[in-house]
């Protein structure tokens, strides 16, 4: 059997679904949550770039490259959000995310 | 070779836009505290000067090799959002000075968020359309959390970019999907490729995506939180600028991306359009707290703009345009009535506290009301007609469920709605109210104007413009 | 031999993509993460596209991951206390979960199924690295530019939120240091003797 584009996807489809259960899951520490986004950007990279090389365009490539961009970016915003939550309340569980409701 | 003069006919603004901001980085850099509240004023002239610049390129080109293209329809929308944006940072000065918090990079923020919107308007390719969404979102998660030693607002901050995160990552999945079936990341590539069901799916993840930037449901959970938690002038923004651009942006990936499409996402639309509207109306109905209420209205008039998305674009792209205007305008200006009210010690920020407005300020009690009638849409106010176009739009392209939803969340909505007047009309005063910042009452005066009569001047005016605006998707 | 070999990396990937969810210690999670990115890299590499193999070791690895390492460790948080009672979602979620997966990988399979490949990591040159090379300063300037107004934003949002100004710390002022004579330094006194200064 051949490398085909379909392992790639089965495989970046997977690992999408744990990043999307990660979020939804996880409901005691908010790092692992940023962390499970990052899963989710690594299996759109792998996505773009498996569709790229198989179909011959370089478009998939290029767009994987930005979308490595925006994640290092997006974890520095995120982080700096987290450290400047932490600093307020003195802790980054979940469940205490719960000063506005209804 | 590039060409520079299509550049500047398509994304002049955003490029100007995004050069006042490098140099406002450079100024601020030099001058530090001296330039925060000049920086605001600067900010605004350069965002009235961008809505003027998209004016003067009112019927767009294409540039950057297909990256970008413009027409009527966006072009209509930038000119809104610019406006309104511009007015929301105007009007901030004041409430960033009484919390300590007025920094130059708040105007920096307020910019680029702009580019952002501007660019997902113009966006003719997925690319562009995801780092100009990205861009957009980053800098609202930071405004959102502006206010970092507020634990509310932190805590807003936080949610809005865990599931600003999450959305974006299944907007991008479902990019990547589209773009592997299809084979190319352009939107009139996809247009024309043949829809496979891949294909379908990556739209749907789109579609989901696109709906919580909109803050349709079922993704609208962080809309009343943020709304609450973040500080009221970046509220004023959230809630009117980026409120009118992604909503256009959402009918122009649907319109000209999925337009041969509709019949697979019209269903999807209508079924997010009808639970905005229900969760909207229903949610608002027991909110003690005003921006809180805002938010969940916001849901719910999302719903209704979603029905003229829904509505393809023939019969939905005038109506969804001179609805979202007049909304964006009554939406500003009563988050401007939210910071117009200040006691001692704070912000008025509970319902309940409104009460005799009408006795102490009276002026500002009647521009509210007419804000609030506008926005729930009763006859002679401007949003009757916003609704009423998107109604007859729905029913013309005979989508008579959501339809109905539409008249009955419209019914549920005027329980809050009256309830707002009546404790502002009738209720015993509290404590008296302190004095308001200019540009703040300005604006508030300003959309009541709008929204109470100088529609009547324009209505037709901007019906008619809406739909040749409209025209500009076909051509 | 791909295939197994593909086979082999994905395993890893997998496998430490749920660790970094599953994990009890934030700590472990970040390096199962630097695990997945790395394997991931691998994959890549099998299909040609060395680049942006390098690229995702780099950024991810050398960036992100530090980023997310420093920050668990400067947070000072009870991380065992943390972790307790999860296990109360889990079956729910796996189940939502295979169900979602098996949906995408079902779209994507059928879709696949009667397309057409062009296998071709570098389309018009001659590496990988030249391809995109080609592309990323001339076709997709416009979106190289905005790739860098998204990092200023985050500079600019990482510093507006997190940066503060201490007035017990000290700082050099090197204009100050610089501009400070020998007058402004010291003076001379003569004191006389039995009165002091």
């Amino acid at each position: 059997m051949d490398l085909g584009l379909s392992h790639f996807l089965a495989v970046s489809a997977a690992l999408f679904t744990i990043g999307v259960v990660g979020i939804f899951v996880n409901r005691k520490n908010i790092i692992v949550i940023l962390m499970a986004i990052e899963l989710i950007l690594l299996s759109v990279n792998l996505n773009l770039i498996a569709f790229a090389v198989f179909s011959g365009t370089i478009a998939g490539q290029v767009f994987a490259m930005l979308v490595l961009t925006v994640a290092a970016a997006e974890a520095a915003v995120g982080l700096a959000i987290l450290v400047v939550y932490f600093r307020n309340r003195g802790d980054i569980s979940v469940e205490n995310v719960d000063l506005m409701k209804g | 070779m590039i060409d520079f003069t299509a550049m500047i006919l398509t994304v002049g603004p955003e490029l100007w836009l995004v050069a006042i901001a490098l140099i406002g980085v450079l100024v601020g850099a030099t001058l530090k505290d001296r330039f925060n509240s000049v920086s605001i004023k600067f900010g605004a002239l350069a965002l009235f000067a961008a809505a003027a610049f998209s004016l003067m390129n009112y019927e767009g080109g294409e540039a950057f090799n297909g990256l970008v293209r413009t027409n009527t329809f966006v072009n209509f929308a930038k000119f809104v959002s610019y406006v309104l944006a511009g007015f929301a940072l105007l009007t901030s000065e004041g409430f960033l000075k009484r919390h300590g918090t007025i920094r130059y990079e708040y105007s920096l923020l307020i910019l680029l968020a702009s580019f952002g919107m501007g660019m997902i308007l113009s966006a003719a390719d997925l690319m562009t359309l995801y780092m100009g969404v990205e861009t957009l979102s980053l800098s609202s998660y930071v405004l959102a959390a502006f206010h970092r030693d507020s634990a509310k607002a932190s805590e807003a901050g936080l949610k809005y970019f865990v599931l600003g995160a999450l959305a974006s990552g299944m907007l991008l999945y479902g990019a990547s999907l589209v773009y592997g079936f299809s084979g190319s990341t352009e939107y009139a590539v996809i247009a024309a490729a043949d829809p496979s069901i891949g294909m379908m799916f990556g739209m749907v993840l789109m579609i989901v995506g696109l709906a919580f930037k909109v803050s349709a449901a079922p993704m609208h959970i962080w809309t009343p939180d943020v709304y609450e938690g973040a500080p009221t002038p970046v509220v004023a923004f959230f809630a009117s600028a980026p409120k009118m651009a992604s909503m256009v942006v959402f009918a122009n990936v649907m319109f000209t991306m999925f337009g041969d499409v509709i019949d697979q996402w019209q269903l999807i639309i209508c079924i997010i359009a009808g639970l905005s509207m229900i969760v909207g109306s229903l949610g608002a109905l027991t909110q003690t707290n005003i921006k809180r209420l805002l938010g969940y209205s916001s849901i719910a008039n999302m719903g209704y703009a979603l029905v003229a998305v829904a509505a393809g674009p023939e019969l939905g792209a005038g109506p969804l345009l001179v609805f979202l205007t007049l909304y964006v305008i009554a939406s500003l200006g009563l988050f401007m009535g939210v910071l117009a009210m200040r006691r001692k010690g704070g912000m008025v920020e509970g319902i309940n506290e409104l009460g005799g407005l009408m006795r102490k300020r009276p002026v500002l009690a009647i521009a509210l009301s007419i804000l609030i009638f506008s926005m729930a849409g009763l006859p002679p106010f401007g949003g009757f007609f916003g609704k009423w176009e998107v109604l007859s739009a729905g029913v013309e392209a005979g989508l008579m469920p959501v339809v109905i939803i539409l008249v009955l969340a419209s019914v549920v909505s005027l329980g809050y709605y009256l309830r707002l007047i009546k404790i502002m009309w009738f209720d015993e005063p509290t404590e008296r109210f302190e004095a308001v910042d200019g540009p703040v009452t300005i604006t508030v005066l300003l959309a009541a104007l709008i929204a109470g009569i100088l529609f009547l001047f324009f209505i037709s005016a901007l019906s008619g413009w809406a739909g040749t605006a409209a025209l500009g998707l076909a051509g | 031999m791909a295939v197994i070999a593909f086979y082999l990396i994905a395993a890893v990937v997998l496998v430490s993509a749920l660790s970094v969810i599953m994990a009890r210690n934030p700590v472990h999670s970040v390096l199962w993460l630097i695990l997945a990115f790395f394997s991931s890299a691998g994959l890549l590499v099998l299909i040609g596209a060395e680049f942006l193999a390098m690229l995702l070791v780099v950024v991810y690895v050398g960036a992100v991951a530090v980023l997310f390492l420093f920050v668990v460790m400067m947070l000072d948080v009870d991380f065992v206390e943390l972790k307790r009672g999860t296990l109360r979602y889990w079956p729910f979620a796996v189940l939502v979960g295979i169900i979602f997966a098996a949906e995408i990988v079902l779209a994507s399979v059928i879709g696949t199924a009667d397309m057409e490949t062009n296998f071709d990591a570098s389309p018009g040159a001659e590496t990988n690295a030249e391809a995109i090379g080609q592309v990323m300063y001339t076709q997709y300037l416009l979106l190289f530019q905005m790739a860098g107004i998204i990092l200023l934003v985050a500079m600019v949002g990482a510093i507006v939120l997190t940066l503060r100004h201490r007035p017990e710390t000290k700082r050099q002022n090197i204009a100050k240091q610089t501009s400070r004579r020998r007058s402004d330094a010291y003076e001379l006194k003569d004191p006389t003797p039995g009165q002091g200064i």
